[in-house]
């Protein structure tokens, strides 16, 4: 009878350890194939949104070419070439534009030192003004001018020394941001709570006005593709 | 007999009672976070994770959008050439013609809408790895992860060395793209969200290109001090996809039209 309750002692002992291993073994089990498929999950939904919205615009290309091929074959041929010819100057930032839109000046912030001078309390520096035409990007701006250089692709604002380059072109304070698009969006944007000019504005002295027509260069300067050749069709 | 019936139960009950006690002590400190896996949102999310069914079902939804996109493509392809070849004819005709057709092309190129190719550079930029990260960092975890900010100041540097185009994760940069947060993906361009790692092609003298990030002042020396990785790497040869999108112009028009 004794040995008999040792024997019952041991295997609910090791029944009980046997319990405490399933539990944790199938918590293990559930955290990593949970989380490795769920990750995947998201990798796969982000994919397909990214894909819907190329071929979503890769679709409205082929409707303009479509269009622009009908000017050709039906309106005029030297008419639609001038005409394609406008539209890529535009989209390259070689034509002036106008139109509605916001003028933000950047200037340093002076304040009444106890002598009665003028003190500084930060320089512009160069990312300031990357960051505003980036919020103005995102907000939809279509044609950007800093000081009347025309933001186009390969536009730098960099620092060297005491000015900031802007199409290899050195320029300092004040700093004039043009940008045309929606004037009320694009202030919005700009002016969020906690957004770019709140930050700044702390340290610099900003304003940003809407203007109903505003007036931005044409690029300017030469570009000179050096490195870059246009790929060519390989079966042609 | 009886006994052995016995030790069954009792075999039984004691795994029934191990599992139990893991619950409950669980239930007593809940950063132990394993009762709450037992929940039934958490259930819920679990199988929904894990169902083969539908990861099978966004593989084939993924698979038949690749297949569409490269359908477009193709069709753009011989659209354009299409194109070309009526520039050619139109160009033929007029006087000036063919410099009206390099001025097209060089625009094009300017505007990011031709596929470019030349030497370069790749930059792979990532976030710092996890175990590497002392527990007592994590605090500090927003140093150790690309920012859209950082994104923005390697284009902008890549731009100052010259860069002739530059894409990120195959997407062209042109003027008004923009770069911004969007939680815990980057937004680059229009609708366009990535999480790292980010790869990023210019084109342009690779040398220049290079030698720019070992500046004092480069983003590069704010990373690497970070521990994110950040590798450039000299290419004979990059590839760089034209802009994808439609650029619409609502508000601005060109001055001085109908000359």
């Amino acid at each position: 009878m004794k040995k008999s309750y040792a024997g019952q002692l041991a295997i609910s002992l090791v029944s009980l350890i046997l319990g405490l291993m399933l539990a944790a073994q199938f918590k293990n089990v559930q955290k990593v194939g949970g989380n490795v498929s769920r990750q995947r999950t998201q990798e796969l939904t982000e994919h397909i949104k990214k894909l819907e919205s190329d071929n979503e615009s890769l679709s409205n290309q082929i409707k303009e070419y479509e269009d622009i091929i009908k000017s050709y074959e039906n309106v005029s041929k030297d008419e639609t070439l001038v005409n394609e010819l406008a539209k890529s100057k535009s989209l390259a930032g070689l034509l002036p534009m106008e139109g509605p839109g916001v003028v933000v000046t950047v200037d340093n912030l002076y304040i009444n030192s106890w002598d009665g001078g003028h003190q500084t309390v930060q320089n512009v520096h160069y990312d300031d003004l990357l960051r505003l035409v980036n919020e103005l990007n995102a907000a939809g701006a279509e044609a950007i001018a800093i000081n009347n250089e025309r933001v186009i692709p390969t536009t730098e604002i960099r620092n060297a020394g005491d000015y900031i380059v802007i199409n290899t072109n050195r320029h300092s304070v004040p700093f004039e941001i043009k940008a045309i698009g929606n004037s009320e969006n694009l202030k919005a944007a700009l002016n969020l709570l906690g957004g770019v000019v709140d930050n700044l504005s702390q340290i610099l002295n900003i304003k940003v006005k809407t203007e109903s027509n505003i007036s931005i260069p044409a690029y300017e300067g030469t570009i000179n593709y050096r490195y870059a050749e246009p790929v060519q069709d390989k079966k042609s | 007999m009886k006994i052995k019936k016995d030790l069954w139960v009792l075999t039984l009950i004691a795994i029934l009672a191990g599992f139990f006690i893991i619950r409950v002590l669980e239930a007593q400190n809940p950063q132990l976070g394993i009762s709450s896996m037992l929940s039934p949102q958490a259930l819920d999310q679990y199988f929904e994770g894990r169902s083969l069914g539908k990861i099978e079902e966004y593989l084939k939804v993924s698979k038949e959008l690749e297949q569409e996109r490269a359908d477009l493509l193709e069709e753009i392809r011989a659209l354009g050439e299409i194109i070309s070849r009526h520039e050619k004819e139109a160009a033929e005709k007029i006087e000036e013609g063919e410099q009206i057709r390099e001025e097209l092309e060089i625009s094009r190129m300017i505007a990011g809408m031709l596929d470019v190719e030349g030497p370069g550079v790749e930059i792979i930029l990532d976030d710092r790895k996890r175990d590497t990260i002392l527990e007592s960092d994590l605090g500090m975890m927003g140093y150790y992860i690309v920012h859209d900010s950082d994104l923005l100041e390697v284009v902008n540097e890549l731009r100052a060395a010259g860069a002739e185009a530059v894409a990120i994760n195959g997407v062209r940069i042109i003027g008004s793209s923009r770069i911004s947060c969007g939680g815990p993906t980057i937004n680059v361009g229009k609708e366009q969200r990535f999480v790292p790692p980010f790869v990023i092609h210019a084109v342009g003298d690779p040398d220049a290109l290079a030698s720019y990030f070992q500046r004092e002042d480069s983003i590069y020396q704010t990373l690497m001090f970070w521990g994110l990785r950040f590798e450039i790497e000299k290419k004979d040869l990059v590839q760089i996809p034209r802009y994808i999108g439609d650029i619409e112009y609502k508000h601005a028009k060109p001055i001085g039209e109908g000359e």
